[in-house]
């Protein structure tokens, strides 16, 4: 009791001194050159009950402009279903894993597998370095939605401590400590993110992403990567 | 009232109390929530309200939330939370249940504690009376018109009938929808009159002296009275008794099928009885449902009644089956107006509880009953808490309309932790540009944003130090590179928002971010 009264004395003090302190700055502000600009801008305008949009199994694409083709060079195929999966969710199975890589795409339940909340990570082992050319990957496309913190990057060991390169990173306020990016984000949509990774030089690659707009749960869906072994 | 009754009525409080109060905050607002907080606001800071015949309806959500406001010493509203708000829905949820003792020789004693048991856990009732909308008090409103009107056709004293028309008058100050509500009930007392004359005649209440004319025309009066004077801004406002009339154009042309919330005849009772959305779970009320047409058909026989007046339980019975079909036959649907037709249920679904352990042969199947009953209380409370907590704002919840996202909340925080690197602070321009003003609940959340303005397009010079900007709008404000486009906000199922900020203050954001600015999700 006493420590909660004397507390809030200290508090009122401290208040009072930074209300006097604000308001010199404000008279001060007022007497010089400068004063605050007050612009004039439109108020809101009072609307009624939105349109109620249930979840459905398929959203259209948010863009109605057809990608534009990657150019790659021939004879490149996917990768990623003979890659080593293992991931940050210590929870996902083998055989969970291997759903990412088993060329279903589709938006239903069945497709998806799920990875805890915060900052996870989905990685590939090629078993020897793969010139990688292209990577395609879809999180979930069975609502409007967009993923945070999605990063990709390429490294020449299992704990990505050599060589570490990033090759997208849309992390723009670097909330999962991977340094700053300076993507877009994207919607997730059925033709999935496609990633010019130019041919670069990789063993090991890492998917992370740190939940959507809608949950804060991971999901994904499928990753595609087109490559090569290099020479 | 025995003491007993009131043990058990306490106890049903503490259960309302209990599923109501906790965690008012964790949704975010709706837009008609955030529209009504930012017209009250107007009205919080002298600049008075004026009712719009157009939306928004009735003015009687903002006059009781001033008085609580008043009474309670409400800060400014810059420092309002969400949860005061839905405090003042929450108190008319919770004063239906000391409504009920006044109608205990209609439902009868074990009629009205299941009653108020259910009305306690029922997860409709639950939801919506921790809404800032108008519904729960149009349904408090009209329950006191009943039970007024009951008691007066019980006593025929005149107290009674005034505030019946009291009650009407509210109704009317409340919601456009409540002449729906009188059409049913005079549909009603009409069956009801009909049924008692020809077919059962013995049903009717205690006999009493015929209903003085003066009677009526005070509680008209009193009704008109009521309604003139919230309607008219207590006198300010004179055109807002006839705005209260000219109000019934647009809102019959939206029910008459011009709006984009048709739904089909089975919309309500979908949501109630059987609501199943991909992973979601099912979510039932079906238990009152069952109860009620039990307690319906013990009206309609005159038998096991346990102490519910025949006459009253088939008025009931007949009032809600005619407010269910009316507002199912109409076009117009919102999930909350389900509720007007479900607190006449639950009544019903009270007698039907009574009618049950009545029923029973011994004491051996009333303890089964009561178990029964109490294990369907169970259900519904579980319901009513998932419905408050994990799928508060999820489209797979049955009361869920149009909601705005926890998303939301991401936004705000950001958006609340560049104004504290920005020298101005609060008042950091701040321009919002999104179709057809589809943009609530931002101007209550961005309140403090002194400079904020709002377009339903992108104006001819959209740059601000903070752009946030509806993703149909396809701006590409960051083309010139003055402003980073740093991310996709979700204000409801399918409808996002690009937050662009100048460059210099995002630098300036992520050299000085504290954590406990971090975005919600975090």
């Amino acid at each position: 009791m006493r420590f909660t009264f004397t507390f809030s004395l200290g508090l009122a003090l401290a208040s009072s001194i930074l209300i006097q302190s604000v308001g010199a700055a404000d008279s001060s502000a007022s007497s010089g050159d400068k004063v605050p600009l007050i612009l004039k801008l439109p108020s809101p305008a009072f609307k009624g009950t939105p349109k109620d949009i249930q979840l459905s199994s398929y959203v259209e694409p948010l863009s109605d402009k057809p990608r534009p083709p990657m150019m790659v060079p021939a004879g490149l195929k996917n990768i990623a279903p003979g890659a080593k999966l293992t991931c940050s969710d210590k929870n996902a199975t083998a055989d969970t894993l291997g759903k990412i890589v088993d060329g279903d795409k589709e938006a239903s339940e069945q497709s998806i597998i799920y990875l805890r909340k915060g900052t996870q990570w989905v990685q590939m082992d090629f078993g020897s370095p793969q010139e990688i050319f292209a990577v395609v990957l879809w999180h979930a496309h069975n609502s409007a939605k967009v993923y945070h913190d999605v990063i990709v990057q390429i490294a020449d060991d299992q704990d990505f401590l050599q060589n570490v390169k990033t090759i997208f990173n849309n992390d723009q306020d670097n909330t999962s400590g991977l340094g700053v990016g300076t993507d877009r984000e994207f919607f997730e949509i059925h033709e999935g993110k496609l990633i010019d990774t130019k041919g670069i030089t990789a063993r090991y690659m890492r998917f992370y992403s740190k939940g959507s707009t809608e949950s804060a749960l991971n999901e994904y869906t499928e990753i595609e990567v087109y490559g090569r072994p290099a020479k | 009232m025995t003491r007993s009754l009131t043990l058990v009525l306490l106890l049903a409080a503490g259960a309302a109390i209990a599923l109501r109060w906790p965690g008012l905050d964790q949704r975010p607002m709706h837009n008609d929530e955030a529209v009504n907080a930012v017209k009250f606001g107007q009205l919080w800071d002298h600049q008075g309200y004026k009712y719009d015949p157009n939306e928004h309806h009735g003015p009687s959500l903002f006059y009781a939330t001033l008085v609580l406001e008043r009474l309670t010493a409400a800060p400014d509203l810059d420092h309002y939370t969400d949860a005061r708000f839905r405090f003042v829905t929450v108190l008319f949820g919770l004063a239906l249940l000391l409504l009920l003792p006044l109608i205990v020789d209609g439902l009868g004693r074990n009629g009205v504690i299941w009653s108020a048991v259910l009305t306690a856990v029922s997860p409709a009732l639950v939801f919506y009376s921790r809404y800032f909308i108008h519904e729960i008090l149009l349904v408090f409103f009209t329950f006191l018109a009943l039970v007024a009107g009951w008691r007066y056709w019980r006593s025929r004293r005149i107290g009674w009938i005034l505030l019946a028309g009291a009650g009407v008058g509210l109704m009317a100050a409340t919601k456009e929808t409540f002449v729906i509500t009188l059409v049913a009930a005079a549909m009603a007392i009409g069956l009801n009159q009909i049924w008692n004359r020809l077919l059962d005649a013995s049903g009717q209440p205690v006999k009493a002296a015929p209903v003085n004319l003066w009677h009526l025309a005070a509680s008209l009066a009193v009704c008109l009275v009521t309604a003139v004077v919230l309607f008219s801004s207590f006198f300010t406002n004179a055109s807002g008794p006839l705005d209260a009339i000219r109000t019934y154009q647009p809102w019959i042309h939206r029910a008459g099928g011009d709006s984009p919330h048709n739904h089909p005849w089975y919309f309500y009772l979908q949501r109630l009885l059987f609501f199943h959305v991909s992973s979601g779970p099912i979510w039932t009320e079906g238990s009152i449902f069952l109860l009620a047409i039990i307690g319906a058909i013990a009206g309609f026989r005159r038998r096991k009644l346990a102490g519910a007046n025949a006459s009253f339980v088939r008025f009931l019975a007949l009032y809600v089956f005619s407010l269910t079909a009316i507002y199912s036959l109409l076009a117009y649907k919102t999930t909350w107006c389900l509720l007007s037709f479900w607190q006449g249920a639950l009544l019903l679904a009270g007698v039907g509880s009574a009618v049950l352990i009545r029923t029973a042969r011994n004491r051996y199947w009333r303890f089964g009953v009561i178990g029964l009953l109490l294990a369907a209380t169970a259900h519904l409370a579980w319901q009513s808490w998932r419905a408050d907590t994990t799928y508060a704002a999820d489209p797979r919840n049955p009361y869920v309309y149009a909601q705005t996202s926890l998303d939301v909340f991401r936004l705000v925080n950001q958006l609340e932790g560049l104004a504290l690197v920005d020298p101005g602070v609060h008042k950091i321009v701040v321009k919002v540009m999104a179709p057809e003003g589809d943009y609530w609940p931002l101007p209550w959340y961005l309140r403090r944003f002194k400079q904020t303005g709002w377009w339903d397009h992108v104006p001819e010079d959209p740059f601000a130090p903070v752009m946030v900007v509806s993703a149909k709008l396809h701006a590409a404000l960051d083309e010139k590179k003055t402003h980073l486009m740093i991310g996709y906000f979700q204000l409801r199922p399918q409808l996002f928002f690009e937050l662009y900020v100048q460059r210099d203050l995002w630098q300036e954001w992520l050299a000085h971010k504290p954590s406990a600015l971090l975005p919600a999700s975090q």
